[in-house]
């Protein structure tokens, strides 16, 4: 089930009260893929992953899930084809085994294959040996594990997961990293994640939708800088550097807006951005000298900050850092193309 | 301070003794209180949800009245009863005044908002996440409700020991509407108040005795109930 899309969503608006929380046009989401949501806190990609758990209906616009209109009243039905984990899920007061039993009971499984289903996904998630376990009484990590353990043994073909590695240990968000990809590789699940942490996103799946204000943006929202249009649109201030942005012929092909606006934002997509310890001879037109101040493993990349006037986060593969040998401290140079900058 | 002490012996004899009067009169006290009880708790935690789940017009009046009414005098509830059931009344037909279903009627009216009431705010202290999490697992709107009840089991089986612990101890309402008929309506707060009366100071004592006992065994009784059901 790799073909088409797991979900169409056009011209859909959701709002709370008067505030308008999720303006989309249109959007696609694969099947079979694993998609990442990013954005800052109160993006949108909560509201986003409700609507598509079909919590919430959209106030405007229609969804189309696995080629079927979805209508209000069909969304129970269409719910539970779904597994979401919520951002701050509630455990029952009850057993370990019972909280991730309910699902299943909701959906009226044979209690023998509700029992092998459920113990299937708390050894997924390393709760094997929890089950007798009052639910309540877990750590903050624990009970995220149970609470993905409970949307795992759903076995849906749609997993929605809201920040799935927030309160979670480095171990067993390693585990959860891990299931994921088994589950989108073996069993052909289609995954959605949101997530605040855009490099982690992104050094995970390479369909990464990025949010900002409640719209989709068409760029990483990694490193993203506020600033001026200058130069009659081929540069870009902030307060301490300035970004070539191409020529005005070139610009409509990658900026998302108007080039004459005068106060805007800018991000550059982390994967794009090569890293050197001498300036490169190349058609890449922007070059900035700074010192790396972070180095940290990401998924199965590594994340360096660059201080550069501003700082800069740049997603590297494990082999460039061991062939650069890469230090703290280092000086360094930065370039990257002018299409690898988006406006927005 | 003799005749206390006396009472006291005079009252335990009878209990232990097994006195067929006394155990009637508590047999038709319990029966009358634990059916209003279960009636109070078949519509007022239902209705206790609802009103703190939907968001109506008028809500804020609703919960105002039904705070209002927990405070219901009983000889209030018996007074309008009895106009109600008496054979001039409007429900006269029913010809229940002076039965045990007219008590149990008026005790029903009497534990109703208590019921009710504490179950609003046993759902309104609830967790916030619950609802959502349920709809995300893929609850439809009763078992939503089913689980809502689940989690606030300790509440709301509070809010019906409360009720249980009004009716049995009203008099009013067993007075009035019930009669005080030896054999059929008399219970064990009519019987201490006529007892007394009468002199028979030992009996009053006995039943007020045996009425906190049996509160007694009505609230442990519970507390098990609830404690083997979170082990579940």
């Amino acid at each position: 089930m790799t073909e088409g899309a797991a979900y169409i969503l056009e011209d859909v608006t959701f709002a709370y009260g008067e505030r308008v929380a999720l303006e989309v046009p249109r959007l696609e989401i694969p099947r079979g893929k694993v998609t990442a949501i990013v954005g800052a806190n109160g993006a949108g990609k909560t509201t986003l992953l409700h609507l598509l758990g079909f919590i919430e209906p959209p106030r405007t616009g229609r969804i189309t899930f696995f080629d079927k209109d979805v209508a209000p009243e069909e969304a129970l039905d269409f719910r539970r084809r779904v597994g979401l984990l919520l951002q701050d899920p509630y455990l029952f007061h009850t057993s370990v085994l019972a909280n991730v039993e309910w699902g299943l009971k909701l959906r009226r499984v044979p209690v023998k294959e509700r029992r092998e289903r459920a113990m299937r996904a708390l050894e997924q998630v390393g709760l094997s040996g929890f089950e007798r376990r009052a639910a309540p009484a877990l750590s903050g990590g624990e009970s995220k594990r149970l609470a993905l353990a409970r949307v795992l043994a759903l076995e849906t073909d749609v997993l929605l997961l809201d920040e799935p590695m927030s309160h979670m240990d480095r171990e067993s968000a390693g585990r959860t990293e891990q299931v994921i990809r088994e589950l989108n590789r073996e069993r052909g699940v289609s995954v959605l994640l949101a997530s605040p942490d855009i490099l982690w996103a992104q050094a995970l799946t390479d369909n990464v939708l990025s949010l900002h204000d409640g719209k989709i943006v068409p760029a990483s929202l990694a490193n993203v800088f506020r600033g001026r249009i200058t130069d009659a649109g081929r540069s870009f201030e902030t307060a301490k550097i300035s970004i070539y942005l191409g020529a005005a012929e070139a610009q409509a092909t990658h900026l998302a807006i108007d080039p004459s606006a005068i106060v805007t934002h800018l991000a550059i997509d982390p994967s794009a951005i090569v890293l050197s310890k001498e300036p490169l001879t190349s058609s890449m037109r922007n070059t900035l000298h700074g010192r790396v101040v972070a180095i940290s493993e990401e998924a199965a990349k590594v994340r360096v900050e660059v201080d550069a006037g501003e700082r800069f986060h740049v997603l590297i593969t494990k082999k460039s850092l061991e062939t650069f040998d890469l230090r703290l401290g280092d000086e360094v140079c930065l370039s990257f193309k002018s299409t690898a900058v988006k406006l927005f | 301070m003799d005749y206390l002490f006396k009472a006291f012996r005079d009252a335990f004899g009878l209990i232990v003794g097994l006195d067929g009067e006394v155990y009637y009169v508590v047999w038709t006290s319990l029966k009358v209180s634990l059916a209003a009880c279960l009636l109070a708790a078949l519509i007022g935690v239902p209705l206790g949800m609802k009103i703190a789940l939907a968001r109506f017009r008028g809500r804020t009046c609703v919960l105002l009245l039904l705070n209002t009414l927990m405070a219901l005098p009983t000889v209030v509830v018996g007074l309008f009863l009895y106009g109600l059931l008496g054979r001039r009344g409007p429900l006269g037909a029913l010809e229940i005044l002076y039965t045990p279903a007219g008590i149990i009627l008026g005790e029903f009216i009497l534990a109703l908002p208590i019921v009710a009431n504490l179950t609003v705010s046993a759902v309104k202290g609830l967790d916030p996440r619950l609802l959502l999490t349920c709809k995300s697992l893929g609850a439809s709107p009763g078992q939503e409700a089913r689980m809502i009840l689940v989690e606030a089991r300790y509440a709301v089986t509070a809010a019906i020991v409360a009720a249980f612990g009004r009716v049995i101890g009203e008099v009013g309402i067993a007075m009035m509407v019930g009669g005080n008929i030896k054999g059929f309506t008399r219970t064990m707060t009519t019987a201490i108040a006529l007892e007394t009366s009468k002199g028979e100071f030992e009996l009053g004592l006995a039943l007020g005795i045996l009425l906190l006992l049996v509160a007694l065994i009505v609230n442990v009784a519970l507390q098990m109930l609830q404690r083997s059901k979170a082990d579940d």
